[in-house]
């Protein structure tokens, strides 16, 4: 069950580590490994961005649309539009800082005193985050987001199990050798000896 | 399981149907219940529904197809050409996708806890896209703005398929 390759982005979506494992992925220059860490960072702004908003099915003034008739039929354009504005307004309204950032339970206020107002995510028990994990036919992706938004992308075999405890050791040799390191300059490429080294042992022992 | 919406892109990057439902009241859950869809229609003609929006159902379109096909060529330059982009979670949904081999791509948004959706969405390819929208003889070859997607029967069997099943 291996690991093929770990890569560390930085806040700012900058490239600051690649190293692979074991083989299985194909090889990439530098340069393509640079461009796929931007444009990862861009993706998993966009994939947190477009969560699903539902909108509160607790007022029934609003949410009951109104469309008794066959839901299906498109017969009534005009009534199913008035009923997607009134309810899809509310989730655009709140959208305009286009962060994402603000949470489901602040209910933002609405312009709408009307349709009183509001949407919530899926699991509103769950912080909003972007992409989690991704898999594909040959492998899977593992993203872990730290709190301060560097990202540590593991690249593993689709069945490998518990890749979540592999990822915090990663995490935790990187608190260690990195951010622990007097010489590394954040945000900075990571260039530990020490981090390589106990990465090389952790995770070239599991192949 | 729940599914929010759903999604078909042509080869030209364009939409060409979607479809969001919203999930249903926990006190009627039984299936026989009508379906509470937002949205029964969406032919992309339709753009009474921007008022005050900053971000419309189009744009939503336009950015899940940016992420799908960005994902989709990332993929395929690590696990080469034959490598598929099949699903990605986050905390809060899964999108499943499956591409045809005519660069058509279904997109379905369901809640996290959903099993693997590539065969449902295969199945909608084979069982109600190529029945109802390809062999129909008055649907035209392209489909600019969802014209011949948004046919009767497609529509209402999506629906059945989608409601039935999950």
């Amino acid at each position: 069950m291996p690991v093929y390759s770990l890569i560390i982005i930085n806040k700012a979506g900058g490239l600051i580590y690649q190293r692979e494992f074991q083989p299985g992925l194909l090889k990439l220059s530098t340069n393509d490994y640079l461009v796929l860490a931007g444009t990862f960072h861009g993706i998993h702004a966009i994939t947190r961005s477009i969560t699903p908003k539902i909108p509160n099915l607790s007022t029934p003034s609003t949410s009951t649309t109104p469309n008794p008739s066959s839901s299906s039929t498109p017969s009534h354009h005009a009534s199913a539009s008035t009923a997607t504005s009134t309810i899809l307004s509310p989730s655009s309204t709140s959208t305009p800082g286009g962060g994402g950032s603000q949470t489901p339970t602040a209910a933002t206020p609405s312009p709408h005193p009307s349709s009183s107002s509001s949407w919530s995510y899926p699991n509103p028990s769950v912080p909003v985050s972007g992409l989690e994990t991704l898999e594909t036919e040959k492998f899977r992706l593992t993203c872990f987001q730290t709190l301060t938004g560097t990202k540590f992308l593991l690249f593993t075999d689709p069945a490998m199990p518990n890749v979540e405890g592999v990822m915090r050791s990663v995490y935790e040799l990187y608190a260690d050798y990195v951010m622990k390191n007097p010489f590394y300059q954040l945000e900075m490429p990571v260039r530990c000896e020490g981090f390589d080294r106990g990465l090389g042992g952790f995770l070239r022992g599991r192949a | 399981m729940t599914v929010y919406s759903f999604y078909i892109f042509d080869r030209h990057a364009e939409c060409i149907y979607k479809r969001r439902w919203l999930p249903r009241p926990a006190s009627i859950t039984s299936k026989s219940s009508q379906p509470v869809s937002d949205t029964p229609t969406v032919a992309n003609g339709l753009t009474s529904v921007s008022g005050p929006s900053t971000r419309s159902q189009e744009d939503d379109a336009k950015l899940i197809f940016g992420t799908v096909f960005s994902l989709r060529n990332m993929v395929r330059k690590l696990g080469g050409e034959d490598d598929n982009f099949i699903t990605y979670r986050t905390s809060q949904y899964k999108l499943h996708y499956y591409e045809t081999p005519t660069n058509i791509k279904f997109v379905m948004l369901t809640d996290t806890k959903s099993p693997n959706m590539r065969v449902a969405l295969q199945q909608i390819y084979i069982n109600l896209y190529v029945e109802y929208v390809v062999k129909n003889p008055l649907s035209p070859v392209e489909h600019p703005g969802g014209v011949g997607v948004n046919n009767e029967l497609f529509e209402q069997s999506l629906e059945q398929f989608v409601v039935r099943s999950y």
